[in-house]
């Protein structure tokens, strides 16, 4: 849908096309500080992670390290084999969940604090849990902080990462 | 052929500053990663925030110092400070903080500052690693 579509660098005065957003999209079903509950639960599809996530991600990051790259090291570690970065599984995870939920009015992304527990090995299939834990005001009248725990499970329910994210939503305007 | 040089915990220095090459983030990066993971940018016209900390720990090999011999990324604590726009240039600024060593191996915490091409800091946090040991002699 973008093909050909160059919007230059941050802050640069290269025209977008009428149809181009500008802004925030404003796609009906985006749910606001309000309406998101505390407790509210969400389980992601699943999806195995392949030697070509793995290769491609050491191509996009520049991650090249031996412990995703170098199969006849790896057979000899306590690994067995090559284990995917453990940023491709925060990354993945992101992606499942935004495919398991209803989108937030999100306007940034504030944080996370996150633990690799375990290895995730090619042909692992991974799925994600989430609950909402906290919503804070903050001092702008226009958005709130929504605060998730998520957790990675592998196919035998093992949790290989966890963590929590902050992210800054919109409130519905008045 | 000098064997490729290793930093082991014991040569981690504390309190040192380590910079990386820059990398400037195009539309092509932002295509990969988003069909990669299926992860996306709050905005059009950004860099998805975890792909800027995943280009990043790229950056972080290919520094002057010698590769770290991690055996694990324990975790992170991490903040976004400012979105990115594709067509930024951005680097790694970074120092370890906290060195602990272990019966096999050490913890390592390291500080790490993601800039952008006018000097700001985008991205900013923690890592924690568990890194080798020196070899003892006779061991390969």
């Amino acid at each position: 849908m973008l093909a050909g579509v160059n919007l230059g660098p941050a802050g640069s005065d290269v025209k977008r096309p009428a149809w181009y957003p500008t802004r925030r999209m404003t796609a009906p079903g985006r749910r606001y500080f309000e309406e998101i509950e505390v407790g509210e639960e969400y389980e992601s599809p699943g999806r195995t992670v392949t030697e070509t996530d793995i290769v491609l991600f050491a191509g996009l990051s520049g991650d090249y390290n031996v412990l995703h790259t170098d199969a006849e090291l790896m057979r000899r570690s306590i690994f067995r084999e090559r284990i995917a970065h453990g940023l491709l599984g925060l990354a993945i995870q992101a992606g499942l969940l935004s495919r398991a939920t209803q989108p937030y009015a999100t306007l940034a992304f504030v944080g996370l604090r996150w633990k690799f527990k375990g290895p995730i090995k090619i042909g692992d299939t991974i799925r994600v849990q989430a609950r909402v834990t906290a919503k804070r005001e903050t001092s702008k009248p226009d958005r709130g902080l929504v605060t998730l725990e998520r957790k990675i499970l592998n196919q035998r329910d093992e949790i290989v990462q966890e963590g929590e994210t902050d992210l800054m939503v919109e409130r519905r305007r008045p | 052929m000098r064997p490729v040089s290793r930093l082991y915990f014991e040569d981690v220095v504390l309190g040192e500053t380590v910079e990386t090459p820059a990398m400037t983030i195009t539309e092509a990066h932002r295509s990969l990663y988003e069909g990669l993971t299926s992860d996306t940018a709050t905005e059009p016209g950004r860099v998805p925030d975890l792909l800027a900390l995943c280009v990043a720990t790229g950056l972080g090999w290919r520094t002057a110092r010698p590769a770290l011999v991690v055996l694990a990324f324990m975790g992170l604590e991490w903040e976004i400070v400012q979105p990115l726009g594709v067509g930024a240039t951005i680097h790694g600024r970074s120092r370890t903080a906290t060195k602990r060593p272990l019966r096999e191996g050490g913890f390592l915490v390291e500080e790490h500052e993601i800039v952008d091409q006018r000097g700001e800091v985008i991205q900013r946090g923690r890592f924690s690693f568990l890194v080798s040991k020196r070899p003892t002699a006779g061991a390969a």
